[in-house]
């Protein structure tokens, strides 16, 4: 018998109470998958991960996540204004362990520590959250998941509005969670980075399509997911297409 | 009603400082404000941090109509406003996890009507008199040991609620949608902390009066919040400046002859004034950074 996937989404639909603004997302991911989830801005991304983190309750269908994911939101919903240091940040993450009624073991900090350490923070562990740069308080996040130990990661557009630094520091994490056989879902707008996945999501507004990337990073399918927002750079034969995307932001 | 508060300015008649652990009665006033410094110090830096001030001020408000309705029957002050005080924490906890809570309007809208039917019910149907200045103010005198084990049992349990459901607390109000992914039972936790403020500001009630509770929740946690960087010293100056201001409020009422609750409002509000403005000029000087 096959092992229960680590998430998966059966028949889905979401909204916000005037009809959905996703549906038909039907998807398994096994653990130890990377996923992409692709699609423009209003493309549903950030409504299915609030689904996936039992934020937004389905109009219809299902969602099963494996034990309780690491989420790194693409917007931060975090408060500046807390009197807590990037190391505090890291240390709720060992809150998962069950006990958070205690303060945290010396075992506990020292994974924390190790957190930072692994993003490139360990300088700013005493720094506070709030005099962060926005890359650095990403990567604060990332700790907080890291010391979190989850098999599942949540990750909606990880890359957005960080620096390059922070950028390439990120994926050398991510690429070490996906070898230690963590099962990633990652939102992003980029469709190059996409192909290094093992299956990709394709939103917009419903599910375009799904499944690895060779057969998911079409042309056609780009187009329908993406639309004029696509800039096919190259086509060539018996490859697959190049293409970027231009993002209209409404605000 | 109009109440007026004769002020004596004679510098004679300063008090000596010892007074207020020489006589009974001040020193029963003298404790229960340290014990509502611990609950308020405590309680009142998450309160701060969780923008619950005007929950705060309003749990405190709406027990003023019980109040009245409690002192006029002879029933017990304590049930009457920890029954209303529970009653809306309890109601804005659950308001605010149906996507219906209480916005600063209706708060204030409760704030008018709890204040206004206390004075109709005080004035017009149970001709309280005196009574509504202490209820709304506090007093010094008139506290018992009652008073002091309630006050005692709050700071006891913000003493425990701290201590066991702090990290829940920082972490609900930093990430309030990533606390539960981490195994944090939010919603319990949110729940036990309104609840432990309308306990404390119950406890409060007899001290500084139904209108000013916030100064004892409020006032010490925003001063020690210009000071301090992280939570562990944001808990103990909150407490250390409750405890300075309910002396020094208690002392001030004294000698001023005024209700205790006046006194250390105005004393917080005057130190967070000269504390915010002086950090603030600071921050002003070139090559000096904002605390």
């Amino acid at each position: 018998m096959a092992p229960p996937p680590a998430v998966a989404a059966h028949d889905l639909s979401l909204g916000y109470g005037a009809g959905p603004a996703l549906e038909g997302v039907h998807f398994e991911a096994a653990a130890g998958t990377t996923l992409c989830v692709l699609g423009p801005n209003g493309g549903g991304k950030t409504t299915l991960f609030r689904a996936l983190i039992g934020d937004l309750r389905p109009l219809a269908g299902e969602v099963r996540v494996a034990g309780r994911p690491a989420y790194l939101a693409q917007t931060e919903r975090t408060r500046l204004d807390f009197p807590v240091s990037a190391l505090d940040v890291a240390l709720m993450g060992s809150l998962a362990s069950g006990r958070w009624w205690l303060p945290p073991r010396r075992a506990e900090r020292h994974a924390a520590l190790a957190a930072l350490e692994r993003v490139g923070l360990a300088a700013q562990a005493g720094t506070l959250f709030g005099e962060l740069s926005g890359g650095q308080r990403r990567r604060a996040m990332l700790a907080r998941a890291l010391t979190q130990d989850a098999a599942v990661l949540l990750l909606d557009e990880p890359f957005a509005g960080v620096d390059p630094a922070s950028a390439e520091l990120m994926t050398a994490v991510f690429d070490e969670l996906r070898s230690e056989g963590r099962t990633l879902l990652v939102s992003t707008h980029d469709v190059e980075s996409a192909r290094s996945f093992d299956l990709v999501l394709c939103l917009n507004g419903l599910q375009v399509a799904f499944g690895a990337p060779g057969e998911s990073l079409g042309r056609e399918v780009l187009e329908a997911t993406y639309g004029s927002d696509l800039v096919i750079l190259e086509e060539p034969p018996e490859r697959p297409v190049r293409a970027i995307t231009v993002q209209h932001h409404e605000h | 009603m109009i109440l007026v508060y004769s002020v004596g300015m004679d510098l004679a008649a300063i008090p000596s400082p010892v007074e207020l652990i020489e006589l009974p009665a001040t020193q029963i006033a003298l404790a229960e404000l340290v014990l509502l410094a611990v609950a308020g110090g405590l309680l009142g830096a998450f309160v701060v941090l969780r923008r619950l001030a005007f929950f705060s001020h309003a749990v405190g408000t709406a027990t003023f109509p019980g109040l009245v309705v409690a002192d006029a029957t002879g029933f017990s002050a304590t049930v009457a406003g920890l029954c209303v005080a529970v009653g809306y924490a309890g109601g804005v906890e659950r308001a605010s996890h149906t996507g219906r809570a209480p916005g600063d309007t209706a708060t204030g809208l409760l704030l008018v009507a709890a204040l206004a039917g206390g004075i109709i019910l005080a004035s017009d149907v149970f001709e309280s008199g005196a009574a509504v200045d202490r209820l709304l103010f506090g007093t010094a005198i008139g506290l018992d040991g009652g008073d002091l084990a309630l006050s005692g049992v709050a700071a006891l349990l913000a003493v425990a609620g701290t201590v066991l459901l702090g990290r829940a607390w920082t972490a609900g109000g930093f990430d309030s949608v990533s606390a539960p992914l981490l195994g944090v039972p939010a919603r319990r936790a949110d729940l036990l902390l309104l609840l432990l403020v309308a306990l404390s500001a119950v406890a409060a009630l007899p001290a500084v009066g139904a209108l000013l509770v916030t100064s004892i929740f409020v006032v010490p946690a925003a001063v020690a919040r210009l000071f301090t960087r992280d939570m562990r010293g944001l808990l103990l100056w909150s407490m250390a400046v409750a405890a300075a201001q309910g002396t020094l409020g208690l002392y001030l009422s004294i000698w001023l002859d005024v209700p205790p609750g006046p006194a250390v409002a105005v004393l917080g509000a005057g130190v967070y004034a000269l504390c915010a403005t002086g950090i603030g000029a600071r921050s002003r000087l070139p090559g000096e950074e904002a605390a």
